[in-house]
């Protein structure tokens, strides 16, 4: 699946969890960033994602998740491998 | 020896000297030196569970960056943590596990009365013992090194600044700093003692002249009115404000003096508008303490509940909490409470966040007023159960507040009095950081002139109205 597609999907995602579309999605972009992400909203977020791209992380991963851009290539690697 | 304490007064400023002057390879001995004999000043043997906690996370952190076998470094991981955990259960519910033992066997007349041992629980345990699980879990997720100099890990469990109260420091933010031991600039030494100063205001001066009134009517609250009991109520929450937060800003100057910085601990809590945020602003270091290694690997686990999942990890960290204040029915009380607002938070908050943005409520002053005192009642009325005394003590309040009234109890009108000048500069002082960052500054005023003027009269204020018979801090009993 290519960037394009899986940053569609997490739009997606975004939108179901966070019921609003007031952010843009690009590599920088951490919680921090985005009205409503927060430490409740960020492992809904998460489990989202693993439904939609049918992956699961490993808890370790996720600590290391800094931004957008990490979760955008941690997902890459996890459909393409 | 705690703070508040005269010998204090020449012992730290006898620490900071010998500290600046000893060679820089050996500054970090020094400290740990300083802190160990501030510790064996409380208590010698106490001492003893600080070194038997650090050996056992230098051993078992060592042990887990030095193998590659992941269910290996799992089992470490866990072996230590029940390890150092092991004290703090056996003396933090010995005389609880106790107690309910005699009155099982008092209600079958099979008690027979011997002389009882109790058992003092180790002044600061909570707070090292949790310290060293955050840093045997950073190591485990490959978050930090395990350091490789065993006395940088028993200065980081014993630092003296922070072993009685917190705030509960990260091994990723000090062992770097307890390493280089660079020495303070003349800023961070001035802000350490202002940070110190409006410490020691807001412990002695606030604090104490509120615990005074506080204990006057909640020792005596079959005597008091429910009017009496609410301003108590209310009021308690702003001693254990000034009472922790007071001891953090001491610790943090201290430790700035010393040329270490270490993360804050309240960030004006009482203009915080949803208990979300309040939990942002209350008690931080121990807050992202319980979300970092409690709540989101709970979360994780959950997560296949999606916003249910949420909920369940709200209220076990919430529970877990309380029963880390005291094994008692109260504190659980308690710890059900914060998990039942916050997980009501968390089930409306899309709701509620398009509703603020529909009527644009956020920027309206009335409405941003009303959550803040909204904020503090529910948190107030939490406190109630998170005092430490027996449930149905509370209850009797609880119930007393709305079924009778009364005038207000004064007592001593100059405490009153006292209380309030106490209060109201404290208001003051949150009131124009929260809104007005840069306006009405005092101890950082540009003109040299007011900025003593300020802190002589601070200085003036503790003298007089300041409670210095070398009271105890509250969260030194957790």
């Amino acid at each position: 699946m290519e960037k394009e597609k899986i940053i569609e999907n997490l739009k997606t995602i975004f939108v179901k969890v966070l019921e609003h579309e007031e952010f843009e999605l690009n590599d920088d972009l951490s919680a921090g960033d985005v009205s409503g992400w927060d430490s409740l909203s960020h492992m809904l977020i998460i489990g989202e994602v693993e439904d939609v791209f049918s992956i699961k992380f490993k808890f370790r991963e996720l600590n290391k998740m800094k931004n957008l851009g990490d979760m955008i290539t941690l997902i890459g690697k996890k459909i393409n491998s | 020896m705690v703070f508040t304490s005269f010998n204090f007064l020449i012992f730290f400023p006898l620490v900071a000297i010998v500290y600046y002057l000893t060679p820089k390879k050996y500054r970090w001995l020094s400290l740990l030196i300083a802190s160990y004999f501030f510790y064996i000043n409380i208590k010698p043997v106490f001492a003893l569970l600080t070194t038997g906690i650090s050996l056992s996370t230098y051993i078992f952190t060592r042990l887990i960056d030095n193998t590659e076998n992941e269910t290996k470094k799992r089992n470490y991981m866990v072996v230590n943590i029940i390890l150092i955990l092991l004290p703090l259960f056996f003396f933090k519910y010995f005389n609880g596990i106790n107690s309910g033992i005699f009155t099982l066997l008092e209600s079958f007349n099979l008690r027979w009365p011997l002389p009882e041992i109790k058992l003092i629980l180790p002044i600061g345990i909570s707070y090292y013992t949790f310290m060293a699980i955050g840093y045997t879990i950073d190591v485990y997720n490959e978050e930090i090194e395990a350091e490789k100099n065993f006395g940088i890990v028993a200065l980081f469990i014993s630092f003296f600044p922070l072993i009685l109260s917190g705030p509960i420091e990260r091994a990723n933010n000090m062992l770097a700093q307890f390493r280089e031991s660079k020495l303070p600039n003349y800023k961070m030494v001035s802000s350490g003692l202002k940070l110190m100063l409006w410490g020691y205001f807001m412990k002695l001066v606030v604090a104490d002249r509120v615990g005074i009134y506080v204990d006057a009517i909640f020792e005596n609250y079959e005597f008091h009115n429910g009017t009496s009991l609410m301003i108590a109520t209310l009021l308690y929450t702003f001693q254990v404000y000034a009472d922790l937060g007071g001891y953090s800003l001491i610790a943090i100057g201290v430790s700035k003096i010393l040329g270490l910085n270490v993360r804050e601990n309240f960030r004006r809590p009482f203009f915080a508008t949803s208990m979300s945020e309040f939990w942002r602003r209350w008690h931080m270091s121990l807050i992202t303490w319980l979300t970092d290694y409690l709540y989101t690997p709970i979360t994780f686990a959950v997560r296949k509940y999606k916003i249910w999942g949420i909920v369940i990890a709200l209220m076990i960290t919430f529970i877990i909490s309380g029963i880390w204040h005291g094994a008692t029915l109260s504190f659980v009380f308690w710890g059900v409470l914060q998990g039942v607002y916050l997980s009501v938070e968390a089930l409306t908050k899309n709701n509620k966040l398009a509703f603020e943005k529909k009527y644009n409520l956020s920027r309206k002053y009335w409405y941003v007023f009303i959550n803040i005192i909204l904020t503090f009642i529910l948190f107030s009325a939490s406190e109630l159960f998170g005092r430490g005394t027996d449930m149905s003590v509370a209850l009797t309040i609880f119930y007393k507040i709305f079924t009778t009234s009364g005038d207000i109890f004064i007592g001593t009108s100059s405490t009153v009095i006292y209380m309030f000048v106490g209060l109201l500069l404290l208001f003051l002082k949150d009131f124009t950081d929260e809104y007005y960052p840069d306006k009405f500054l005092l101890f950082e005023n540009k003109y040299k002139f007011i900025r003593i003027l300020s802190y002589s009269t601070i200085i003036v204020i503790i003298f007089l109205i300041g409670v210095l018979d070398g009271g105890q801090f509250i969260y030194f009993q957790f």
